[in-house]
Formats: structure tokens, C-alpha cells, sequence
């Protein structure tokens, strides 16, 4: 009996309190969902596509979408000149771009944690050095630099990703040894190294929980950039390689059919400002939520 | 204050010196040989490819071509276009202008339209309008811009027959003669009729698209921003002097709300610069963003590497000024640590 009291009586946890001020914001709830829907349209492409996003049906090439006149039931959102189904293209191309954002999330926020920590922690010359290299990929505007990237190393998938992770660490980075730096001044801290915690441990387990709010904001907002980057690499000729149905790379082919088939060039682009939109709702929700200093009202 | 700017611009310095490292490097990670890159030629005899290669320095230390490289450089040698055959840049500095007039119109786009949008949304906070307005800066700042371009196209272009779809001015009707570059200006000199007209035709698109993120990250920057400020004591003070909503907000509070904004609007310029890659592909506008596109398509890397070393000095600069100004402004920054 009293053990039932204590529980109802305990604070409400973190996660629920997190979910508490994050269900406040409509927009965030509305992105979170559509997020959800997009994920599982990646995950579950194959079943839910009606084709294969490479079979070219060459009786129907550019036909329109249903609601237009001349559509077809077989094809709801039309065919691309090659006659390849829009709707299965667009629904893997979800799972190449969401791919791409989370690679590029999950791997700089790593090295981003891991380079953000060292610098803090060690200070001096490492501290210096890593700033400084991190400081000359922010001099270079992120596209143009992605390019330079693509250009040494070849344009092809992993290699955007590769591509889009370098010019996004520097955020990263920058991010968590500022975190860490003011955090390390605190109490806390000077009392777990006078406890004689060691300094991995330090690093890991009693600054970075402590840094976390800031971050999950950043990689969330991060995986929209590294969607759009990379749709925009696409576009370009310089990230996902034809026939991939990516959804930038898309957009490029149909480019030359904006009068004849716009159709063909719009569906890919609005898939993208649907997701990416999405994401940065969800995002200034994680924001409002996890970071009250940032509060936006 | 001439001990803040020293400071800070010896900080810049081995920044740069990075710079021409990875510029330097990048060329010779580059796969396949760079006289087979650079010359297009295979199969070529030996006592050619050896001249060849002394003629390039490739037959010196590599330490020692870094240092003809940052020689070259400092005496503003950034290498020879293999495909026009001119210094690197003589084509930058012609392509230059179309850019940054393109980049000046969609900033002054998204501060003069972003700037009051952001203050009557925080005005009238958690109305439909500040909702909407919230809304559509967030689309904005979403907007995949190559998408964004090709639309407008279709819609103003294509279906409205409203605006040209590409390049800078008819050049089937008007003459071209380039004194400043700037073809706003460029156009008034040269006293064709109309022909100032047509360039802002031409700009009309080109500057939306490019402004739209820059327009979304504004106004969300200035409605956070202009909240925080009328939560401030001065604030009450000039409401409890009785002065009217207009002056409080437009004059006592802007003035303090706009600072994180200008600050913003700086860091906007190397977004703008990644901006222009694609917008200027869209429209088949001549500007630099365009070229270093071009010059991956025809393998011209002395272009590439002396364009990017261009862009990301003028980055390097442009922030190291931005630095000084708030300094200038704000005393605080150039005393502080």
C-alpha cells in the first residue's frame, strides 16, 4: 500500500514530462507525425509501392497524375518519361533521403561529440587545432565546399554523405565544446574530480548528459539540412547517381519537361519540402521543449 | 580597439594558411593524373610528359610547390582556366558581379520584407497572423530552392508570361557593355530605353529564390527576438509614459531587438553564397556560382580550386569585418573574454 502511494505520488518521469510540453505545440505534434508516416513509407516501400521504382512502362511513358485529365487509376501519380511509375519512385526516394539524414546525423553526431569533448576537455594546442580546422570548413559556403568534396572523391551516395557529414561537423562541434566548457566550470563537475573520476568518464558520463538538450535540437535540425543538401547535390549531377530514384536527382531529370510534364518535376520536390518541413516543426517542438531558456512564447 | 582588430586578424591568418593547404591538396587528391586531367591528352611520349611536368613544377618537391603555390598566390596568381585559357581571376572578378548583385537583391529582399513581418507577428503574438506568418517563414526556411526556382518558372515564366526565365538582360534587344558590372547600374549608363526595366525583370525571380531562406530565418530571428525585448523594463517604461503602441515598438524596441538579427544577416552571407550554386543553375545566371558548376562538368580544377580559394577568402574577410563592426558597436565584445 504505501509502495502504491510513492508511485503516485513520484514526479512524472522524464520522458513524460518531455512529451507533456511537447504535445503544447500543435505544429511539433503535426511534424512528428507526418515523420512517422515518412519513416514508415521508407521502411515499408516494397510493400507499399505499387511497382518497382526501376520498371519502365514504355506503352505510358509522361502520363499525368489522376486528379488531372488523362490520368490512369494504374498509375495514380503519373509515369516519368521513361514510363517508370511516379508514386513507387517517390516513396523510395523516401528512404534514400531519410538514409542520407540519418547517416549524416548519426556519424557527425559522433565525431561532432567526440572532437566537441576532447577540445574542451584537453584545451591548449588540441583545443586550438581542432577550432581552427573546424573554423576553415565554416569559411567555405556548405554547397560550394560539398562540391569540392564530390569533386576529388566522385559523386555517387555514400559518397554525399561523406560529402554533406564533413561540411555539417563543424556545428556539431562547435556546439558540444561550448556546452562542455560551460559546463565543466560548474560544482558538479569539480566535485567528480575531486571524487577522482577519471577523465573519459568524466567526459562521457557526467558532462555530456548534461549537454544533451542542445544537441538532440541540433541533429534533429541537422537531418533536415543533410536531406536538403543532398537533394540539392542531387540536383546538381552530383550525389545519387541515375537511375537511383532520389528525389533531387528526379527534380533534375525532369527539368526540361516543365511545360510539357510539370507534374514529373513538381511531385519529387514537393515530397522533399514535405518531409524537410516536417522535421524542422518537429524540431522547434524538441526545441521548446527541451531547451526552455529557448523558448519561443 | 587597434589591439582587438591585430588580435583578431592574426586569428584569421593561419585559417587561411589552412586554406591554401586543402586548395593545394585537394588538386593532387584529384583521381588520375593531373597532366592527363589538365591536358586531356593520353598515350603521350615520355620526353613530352617530363617537359610537361617540369613545365607544371611536378617535378619538384612537393614542400617546394607549396610554397610556389602560396608564392603565386600572394602575389594574386590563383592559376589558369585549362579550358579558357585566362587567369582564374580575370574570370572571377567578371563573373563576380552578377552575383553579388544577385546576392545584395535577395538580401535586401529578405530583410525588407522579413524584418517588418517578424515585428508585427511579435506584436500581435499568438494571433492567426502571427500563426500564419510563423507558418509560411517555416515553409521558407524549408524550401528547397531548386524546386522553389523551377516552380516560379512554371507559374511567372511559362503560364503568366510574366518574367524571363534566364540570363541577366535580353541580350537580343539590348546592348551589353560592362562598366561596373552591375547591370542595375550598368543598364541607367548606357541610356538604351528600357533597358532597366528588362534587367529587373530579369531579377525579379532570381532574387525570390534566393531570398526565401534567407527571408524565413529573418523573420523568425526577429520575432524571437523583439519578444524577448518587450519583456524588458525599458520597454514598460516608455508604455507607462504613455507612449503609443507605433513609437514603443517601432523605435525603442526594434532598436534593441534588431541587434541578434544583423548578426544573423551576417551569418546569412555564406548560406547566400551556397544559395547562388543553385539559383544561378536554375536561371542560367553568369555568376560565379554557376561557373564552379560548370568547371566540375568540364574537369577545368584550376578553375575550381581558385574559385573556391576566392569564395572562401572573400567569406574569410567578409566575417573578419563583420567582427570588427560589432566591436565598433558594441564595446562589450572588443574588452570582453
Amino acid at each position: 500500500m504505501a509502495a502504491e502511494t510513492l508511485v503516485f505520488s513520484a514526479p512524472p518521469g522524464a520522458l513524460l514530462s518531455f512529451w507533456r510540453s511537447f504535445r503544447e505545440n500543435r505544429g511539433a505534434v503535426i511534424g512528428l507525425a507526418v515523420v512517422c508516416l515518412v519513416v514508415f513509407v521508407a521502411i515499408f516501400a516494397d510493400f507499399l509501392a505499387p511497382y518497382n521504382p526501376l520498371e519502365q512502362f514504355r506503352n505510358v511513358t509522361k502520363l499525368p497524375p489522376v486528379w488531372v485529365e488523362g490520368g490512369n487509376w494504374k498509375f495514380p501519380l503519373g509515369t516519368d518519361p521513361l514510363g517508370r511509375d511516379m508514386l513507387s519512385r517517390i516513396l523510395f526516394g523516401s528512404r534514400i533521403s531519410l538514409f542520407i539524414g540519418l547517416s549524416v546525423m548519426m556519424v557527425t553526431a559522433v565525431l561532432g561529440i567526440f572532437l566537441g569533448l576532447i577540445a574542451a576537455f584537453k584545451g591548449g594546442l588540441v583545443d586550438v587545432a581542432i577550432i581552427r580546422v573546424m573554423d576553415l570548413i565554416l569559411a567555405i559556403p556548405s554547397l560550394v565546399l560539398a562540391i569540392l568534396i564530390i569533386a576529388v572523391i566522385g559523386p555517387n551516395l555514400t559518397n554525399t554523405i561523406v560529402a554533406i557529414t564533413i561540411v555539417y561537423l563543424p556545428r556539431f562541434v562547435r556546439l558540444v565544446r561550448a556546452s562542455a566548457l560551460s559546463e565543466l566550470s560548474k560544482d558538479y563537475v569539480t566535485a567528480a574530480r575531486v571524487a577522482g573520476v577519471g577523465q573519459w568518464r568524466l567526459m562521457f558520463s557526467t558532462v555530456l548528459p548534461n549537454c544533451m538538450a542542445p544537441l538532440i535540437v541540433q541533429a534533429a535540425l541537422g537531418i533536415s539540412d543533410a536531406i536538403l543538401e543532398a537533394a540539392g547535390l542531387g540536383f546538381l549531377g552530383l550525389g545519387a547517381q541515375p537511375p537511383t530514384p532520389e528525389w533531387g536527382s528526379m527534380l533534375a531529370d525532369a527539368r526540361d519537361l516543365i511545360t510539357s510534364n510539370p507534374w514529373v518535376m513538381a511531385l519529387p520536390g514537393i515530397a522533399i519540402l514535405i518531409t524537410v518541413l516536417a522535421i524542422n516543426l518537429m524540431g522547434d517542438g524538441l526545441r521548446d521543449a527541451l531547451d526552455p531558456r529557448l523558448r519561443r512564447s | 580597439m587597434i589591439k582587438y582588430l591585430l588580435k583578431r586578424a592574426a586569428l584569421t591568418l593561419p585559417t587561411f594558411i589552412a586554406l591554401m593547404f586543402v586548395t593545394f591538396t585537394m588538386i593532387r587528391l584529384v583521381p588520375g593524373d593531373p597532366i592527363e586531367v589538365r591536358r586531356g591528352e593520353r598515350g603521350i611520349s615520355p620526353e613530352r610528359l617530363a617537359e610537361l611536368r617540369h613545365d607544371m613544377g611536378l617535378d619538384q618537391p612537393v614542400w617546394k610547390q607549396f610554397l610556389d603555390y602560396v608564392w603565386a598566390l600572394l602575389h594574386g596568381d590563383f592559376g589558369t582556366s585549362i579550358v579558357s585559357k585566362t587567369p582564374i581571376t580575370t574570370e572571377f572578378f567578371t563573373l563576380f558581379p552578377a552575383t553579388l548583385e544577385l546576392g545584395l537583391c535577395a538580401m535586401l529582399f529578405a530583410i525588407v520584407l522579413g524584418v517588418p513581418a517578424g515585428v508585427i507577428a511579435a506584436a500581435k503574438r499568438g494571433s492567426v497572423y502571427d500563426q500564419s506568418m510563423m507558418g509560411v517563414a517555416l515553409v521558407g526556411y524549408s524550401m528547397p530552392i531548386f524546386w522553389w526556382g523551377l516552380i516560379l518558372i512554371l507559374f511567372m515564366s511559362n503560364t503568366l508570361h510574366l518574367t524571363p526565365v534566364s540570363g541577366r538582360v535580353d541580350l537580343i534587344k539590348y546592348y551589353y557593355h560592362p562598366v561596373t558590372g552591375f547591370l542595375l547600374i550598368d543598364s541607367i549608363i548606357s541610356g538604351q530605353k528600357g533597358a532597366f526595366l528588362d534587367v529587373v525583370r530579369h531579377l525579379i525571380l532570381p532574387t525570390i529564390v534566393l531570398g526565401t531562406v534567407p527571408l524565413g530565418v529573418v523573420a523568425r530571428m526577429t520575432r524571437s527576438s523583439m519578444l524577448e525585448v518587450l519583456e524588458e523594463d525599458y520597454v514598460r517604461t516608455a508604455r507607462a509614459k504613455g507612449l503609443s503602441n507605433f513609437r514603443v515598438i517601432g523605435y525603442h524596441a526594434l532598436r534593441n531587438a534588431l541587434i541578434p538579427v544583423v548578426t544573423v544577416i551576417g551569418l546569412q552571407i555564406g548560406t547566400l553564397l551556397a544559395g547562388t550554386v543553385l539559383t544561378e543553375t536554375i536561371f542560367s545566371w553568369p555568376g560565379v556560382g554557376h561557373w564552379l558548376v560548370q568547371s566540375i562538368g568540364r574537369r577545368d580544377y584550376p578553375a575550381l580550386q581558385g574559385g573556391i580559394m576566392l569564395i572562401a577568402s572573400l567569406v574569410i574577410v567578409v566575417n573578419f569585418l563583420i567582427d570588427m563592426l560589432y566591436g565598433l558597436i558594441n564595446p562589450r565584445i572588443r574588452h570582453g573574454r
